[in-house]
């Protein structure tokens, strides 16, 4: 193995002294006048690059529609009951198992996409995806994406250890309170045209931004953080999961809430073509009842009183 | 979930992990070699490159390099990017940051072996090419393997950075059962796993410092 290793490295190494030799003889003789111009145009040329790229990216994804045989959907696998991983491993969950719908009747094959939450507009937009269906809230981001009609009613909502004491949205004053960095409840928390959800975050002693749920609530668990802001679905999940131990802030009163909201799929801004097929044939589903029956399969997690089509 | 599946599927992802370790180590370590000859170039425009790439890529979280390796395509170049890029990203991420590091641990090892050594090389005939394969090298490489060790034991924990690309590696994979059943149990497996593999990595690498101990 050792000499094997090695012969590996020295063959490398020959190679690359060769080059390194003969290159830094040739780049010896170029002057420092020529070298200054090369690294104008470079600069000159990465601009034009730079300004160039920015209008294609809706042109080439209407460009595609033409031979679809593939539908990629971007997810974040740590958002059960939307998407996650089941038993065996496979990704399932609602939003997952409408896209499979959608594709099974539009002859295309569903790439299963997971994605980090906080680069889900890169992916969308350089075309490593092409929509992002995963309990995608559209309020307050109808401008940015091009959304199919909404197909859940959610909630944020705040999650609070069992005997917590808490039980109003005033009780939070002075607490630490977590939020998914880049989701709908922080937006919510954020909202400039809300000052009432303004004033009730800056009455939180801090408000730490977290990347995934689990480890907020283990975070919730060892008491360095007192409430988590969340959707309600996901809520649902994770207090069912974890055998109790947890409540949703307010129980059932809707006053107590941070936020209502609609999810929705989103595609690329200017993706209309592609938008109205999935939406076309989500409706189909909606039509012949395949959609609250898929709802039914999540009811544990309160999905068949949630969405809001098919009723 | 039961263990089985569990242990499965981080087996799967810890099948990736070797992957991206194996592979990075497979290209970063001749460019690291490349990097070196250029940081100790005699000419002055080569060795400011090098200096400047070493000091960026060094410099700058890899996690970044990650994320700008992989949408650089499109957002520098505007090419739209396919499924496939996913993991090539991760690896060129990955080997071009290790050469860096590679390339400072090559100078180190080839910058302390005495001038002499050259001089007499040069009067026994030896070519410049041969004089670093036959005589230099082999003292270099005994030299690093200590510090290259600890490399290689930090991109088998680097591996798990792979997740902000959410390339599905032991990491990612741990994380998203942990989300499923709500548990921490699979960060621990994971990171017995980790360990284990470390573990391995430091044995072998012992076992090859010795056969390198020819002339003691």
């Amino acid at each position: 193995m050792m000499k094997k290793v090695l012969a590996l490295l020295l063959a490398a190494v020959m190679v690359l002294g060769l080059t390194a030799c003969s290159s830094g003889e040739e780049a010896e003789e170029s002057t420092a006048a020529a070298q200054t111009t090369a690294a104008q145009e470079e600069t000159e040329a990465a601009a034009e690059t730079a300004a160039g790229e920015t209008a294609e990216g809706g042109e080439t994804a209407a460009a595609q529609e033409g031979e679809r045989t593939t539908f990629t959907v971007g997810f974040d696998a740590e958002f059960p009951p939307y998407g996650f991983m089941d038993e065996d491993g496979e990704y399932v969950g609602f939003d997952l198992d409408l896209a499979a719908e959608v594709c099974a009747r539009q002859g295309w094959e569903l790439v299963k996409q997971p994605i980090n939450w906080d680069t889900k507009d890169m992916e969308l937009s350089s075309g490593a995806i092409d929509c992002i269906w995963n309990g995608f809230t559209m309020n307050g981001r109808e401008e940015e994406y091009t959304w199919t009609v909404p197909y859940v009613d959610n909630s944020q909502v705040f999650v609070v250890a069992e005997g917590s004491g808490m039980e109003t949205k005033a009780d939070l004053a002075g607490k630490v309170v977590g939020v998914q960095a880049d989701s709908s409840a922080l937006a919510a928390l954020e909202d400039e045209e809300n000052q009432e959800n303004l004033d009730l975050a800056a009455s939180f002693a801090s408000l730490n931004q977290f990347a995934d749920y689990n480890t907020a609530f283990m975070e919730l668990e060892a008491g360095s953080i007192e409430a988590l802001a969340m959707d309600i679905g996901v809520a649902n999940y994770q207090i069912s999961q974890r055998g109790g131990g947890y409540e949703i802030l307010g129980g059932n009163d809707p006053e107590q809430y941070l936020a209502t909201e609609q999810y929705a799929v989103g595609f690329l801004l200017g993706n209309d073509a592609l938008k109205d097929t999935v939406e076309a044939t989500l409706m189909e589903m909606v039509e012949d009842g395949t959609f609250m029956e898929i709802a039914e399969k999540y009811a544990d997690y309160g999905l068949v009183e949630a969405v809001c089509l098919g009723k | 979930m039961s263990m089985a599946t569990m242990l499965q599927l981080l087996g799967s992802g810890m099948g990736k992990t070797a992957a991206i370790f194996f592979l990075t180590l497979l290209f970063s370590l001749p460019l690291g070699l490349f990097f070196s000859f250029g940081r100790m170039a005699k000419n002055g425009l080569i060795r400011g490159v090098s200096k400047f790439y070493i000091s960026v890529m060094r410099g700058t979280p890899l996690m970044l390099q990650l994320i700008v390796v992989y949408f650089a395509p499109y957002y520098v170049f505007g090419i739209r990017i396919a499924p496939w890029y996913r993991f090539v990203a991760v690896i060129l991420s990955f080997v071009l940051n290790y050469a860096a590091y590679f390339a400072e641990i090559y100078r180190s090892g080839i910058e302390s072996i005495p001038r002499g050594q050259y001089e007499a090389a040069q009067v026994l005939g030896y070519s410049r090419v041969q004089t670093f394969v036959k005589i230099i090298l082999p003292q270099v490489i005994k030299r690093i393997l200590p510090p290259v060790t600890n490399e290689m034991i930090t991109l088998v924990k680097d591996t798990s950075l792979a997740f902000v690309l959410t390339e599905v590696e032991m990491f990612t994979a741990a994380k998203q059962i942990a989300a499923k059943e709500t548990s921490i149990m699979p960060l621990m497996i994971a990171g017995l796993f980790y360990y284990i593999f470390n573990l391995a990595v430091a044995v072998i690498m012992e076992q090859v410092e010795k056969r390198l101990n020819y002339y003691r």
